[in-house]
Parts: C-alpha cells; sequence; structure tokens
C-alpha cells in the first residue's frame, strides 16, 4: 500500500532517483572520517530539539505564576512528558559539544578558507544562535538555577562601557529579572531563533552543496 | 524511499551489496529515530484526552430534610477538581427531587447548547431559555432542538445529608 502510494508520486516527481542521487550517491572527497559527522549530528540534534521543544508546547506556560508548575506537570504527570524534557535537555547539552567540535574539525583541516568563508561566517552566525538559545531556554523552567543563573548571564553587559547598562535592561525587560524577562527570553527562544536559525541553516546547507566540503589533508 | 530500497532486494534476489545494505541501514536508523520521536511526542500530547478527566466524587448539598417535599429544587453544586496543572472550581447547577431516602438528581444543562434550563411548575417540564429545548420531568426530551435528555446524577441522602456524585451520565 504504502509502496504504491509513493509510487504514485514518484512517476510524476521522480523525486527517488533525485534522493539516490543528491543523498545516498553524492559523492564526496576520499579518505573521510569519523570527526565529519559532527555538523550532520548538530543538525539531527536540532532536529529533535525542535521535536521536542514543539511537544512542550503545548504544556509550558510562559508566566512566573505557572512556569514551573506546568515544567512539573510535565516531568511528572504527563505520560511520557519526562523523556521529552530529557531528550531537550541532553540534546541541547551534546549540540552545544557538537558545535564545538563541528568548529575546531573545519578550524584544523582548514576548510573555512576560500571559497567557503562564507559557509564559515553564516556558521558563527549559527554557534551564537546555539548559545543564544541555551541561555534562554535555561530560564524557562524558572527554578532556583535558572533564575541565578540567568542573574548572572543578564548583569554581565552592564559592565560594558557606554550603552553597557542599556542592554543589561535590555535583556531583562527593566530594572528587575522578571515577568517580561521570562516571556522576552520565552519569545527569543521559541519564535525568533528558530525562524533564524532556519535562514542561516539554509545557506549554510547551500553553501556547502554547492561548493562540496573541502578534501582532507 | 527506504522501504522501497528493502522491497528491491528481496523481489531481485540478488546478493545484498554492501552499499544496498548501508541503504537500507540508514532507511531503518532514521525510521527508528522518527518513530520513536514522533511516537513519544504524539503520545504525550495526545495523553491527556484520555488521563486529564473529570472525576465523580461525591459532594455534600444541603440538609435532606429541608428539601424533602418531593418538589424539583436547584442547586448550584461546586466542587475541586483538577485541570492540568491546575486546581480548579468546577460548578454545577443540579435540580434535585427529594422523596425520603429517594433522591432523584438531575444536571440543569440542556444537552442541546449547555445553557441551563429552568423548571417550569405549571407544565412540570423543564424549559431552556435559550431555544425553547423541554424535557419532562425524568428528564427525556420532549420538543424542541435537544436530542438527547438530561444528563442523570447519582444522588443519596447520608446521615440526613443530601449527597450527590459529580460523574454526569449522559444518557
Amino acid at each position: 500500500m504504502f509502496g504504491r502510494l509513493i509510487e504514485v508520486f514518484d512517476r510524476r516527481l521522480g523525486f527517488r532517483e533525485e534522493f539516490k542521487r543528491n543523498v545516498l550517491d553524492h559523492p564526496v572527497p576520499p579518505r573521510i572520517n569519523l570527526t565529519y559527522c559532527f555538523g550532520g549530528i548538530t543538525f539531527l540534534l536540532y532536529l529533535l530539539l525542535a521535536v521536542t521543544g514543539v511537544a512542550m508546547l503545548f504544556f509550558y506556560v510562559p508566566s512566573i505564576d505557572h512556569a514551573f508548575v506546568t515544567v512539573e506537570y510535565i516531568t511528572f504527570d504527563l505520560p511520557l512528558g519526562n523523556p521529552i524534557r530529557a531528550i531537550h535537555h541532553w540534546s541541547a547539552n551534546i549540540m552545544i559539544t557538537a558545535v564545538f567540535l563541528h568548529m575546531l574539525r573545519v578550524y584544523v583541516y582548514g576548510a573555512y578558507k576560500n571559497p567557503r568563508e562564507f559557509n564559515w561566517v553564516t556558521g558563527v552566525f549559527l554557534f551564537g544562535i546555539t548559545l543564544a538559545f541555551g541561555f534562554t531556554g535555561y530560564l524557562l523552567p524558572w527554578d532556583q538555577k535558572a533564575y541565578w543563573a540567568t542573574k548572572v548571564g543578564v548583569l554581565m553587559p552592564k559592565s560594558l562601557p557606554v550603552a553597557g547598562p542599556f542592554l543589561s535592561q535590555l535583556l531583562m525587560g527593566g530594572d528587575d529579572l522578571g515577568a517580561l524577562t521570562l516571556s522576552r527570553f520565552f519569545a527569543i527562544h521559541v519564535a525568533v531563533l528558530p525562524i533564524l536559525t532556519v535562514i542561516f541553516l539554509a545557506g549554510h546547507f547551500w553553501m556547502i552543496r554547492r561548493l562540496g566540503i573541502s578534501k582532507p589533508l | 524511499m527506504s522501504g522501497s530500497k528493502e522491497d528491491n532486494m528481496e523481489e531481485n534476489g540478488k546478493k545484498v551489496t554492501r552499499r544496498k545494505f548501508l541503504e537500507a541501514g540508514i532507511g531503518v536508523i532514521t525510521g527508528a529515530i522518527a518513530v520513536g520521536l514522533g511516537g513519544t511526542a504524539l503520545t504525550s500530547i495526545g495523553a491527556p484526552a484520555i488521563t486529564n478527566k473529570r472525576e465523580g466524587k461525591w459532594v455534600e448539598a444541603g440538609n435532606a430534610s429541608e428539601l424533602a417535599d418531593g418538589q424539583f429544587h436547584k442547586i448550584g453544586i461546586t466542587y475541586d477538581a483538577k485541570d492540568g496543572w491546575l486546581e480548579g472550581k468546577v460548578k454545577q447547577l443540579v435540580y434535585v427531587k427529594v422523596n425520603g431516602e429517594e433522591v432523584f438528581a438531575l444536571s440543569a444543562t440542556c444537552t442541546h447548547l449547555g445553557c441551563n434550563v429552568n423548571f417550569d411548575e405549571q407544565s412540570g417540564n423543564f424549559k431552556c431559555p435559550c431555544h425553547s429545548g423541554v424535557y419532562d420531568a425524568t428528564g427525556e426530551n420532549v420538543s424542541g432542538p435537544p436530542t438527547h435528555s438530561l444528563a442523570k446524577l447519582e444522588a443519596k441522602v447520608e446521615d440526613g445529608k443530601l449527597m450527590i456524585n459529580t460523574a454526569l451520565k449522559e444518557a
């Protein structure tokens, strides 16, 4: 049944051939090793984070009255809620590591050099976005650890010259770390950053398809 | 796409090349991740439909002796109910008729669109003010838009107190 259904689309669109040519039989330079996987691992983790994140969006409430209660609900009451939160938690942690290893590999192999400079540039943006994901997501459970870690984070820019205090207030949405901070961190975490990621990832992926990955040393 | 690879392997009966084996492997692993993750996410999103139920519990609704005149009385019962992560209150309007030990309780919620019905003493019927649905004294729908009778509730007299179970028994 499923095979027949695929056949209906494939006869018209020929995606099976396309998939074979672009994915399964896509040529890569010889002597590639496992360190070339970190980019793909990062992308896989991003997908895991997206799916588990959307699942938790069904239950999480971004207000200081309810954030912690709803996180407790997800963790202890919701069937399979705990594994979903755990996958989100661990994927997030591992993603930071995977991004770092990916960058390290590209740096050590010199893969950022001409003509791939803009891959490095979009990659650096994606690195920043990943860290921003981590920073904003950390506050959302609204527990003691989240509160005080974010307190430290939002006060750091304060020591910058001239614009420092304003940047800090901009992050917090005022003078205090409170309701407005939580809702703006939530908005950044679930709407702004995912859209930015998709934009930069599209460029990152398109360019690497266009240029091919660099040959090993 | 991965499925087609496996089909090919069975159909042409040729020996499985390393390439085909790896392609099938990619398909299996990708499928396992997709099914595992998607299944987990969908299960927890769907679960409250089954787990977040309003449970029936017995609540006290006044002294039975004051109501024991064989007439319908309109009583509002309020009780604690868990609503996801919140402890909320649920209000339910009930019509009760007490005859000694025998208690008859009907939900006042019209089965058409959920307005509260009124008991009309002249006709002995329940009438809905919204769209003129009419139910008789046993809760059966008689005329108007309702297609179902009023929901019944379990009720009893215990130590002189009228007790009502909040679970609605819909017809």
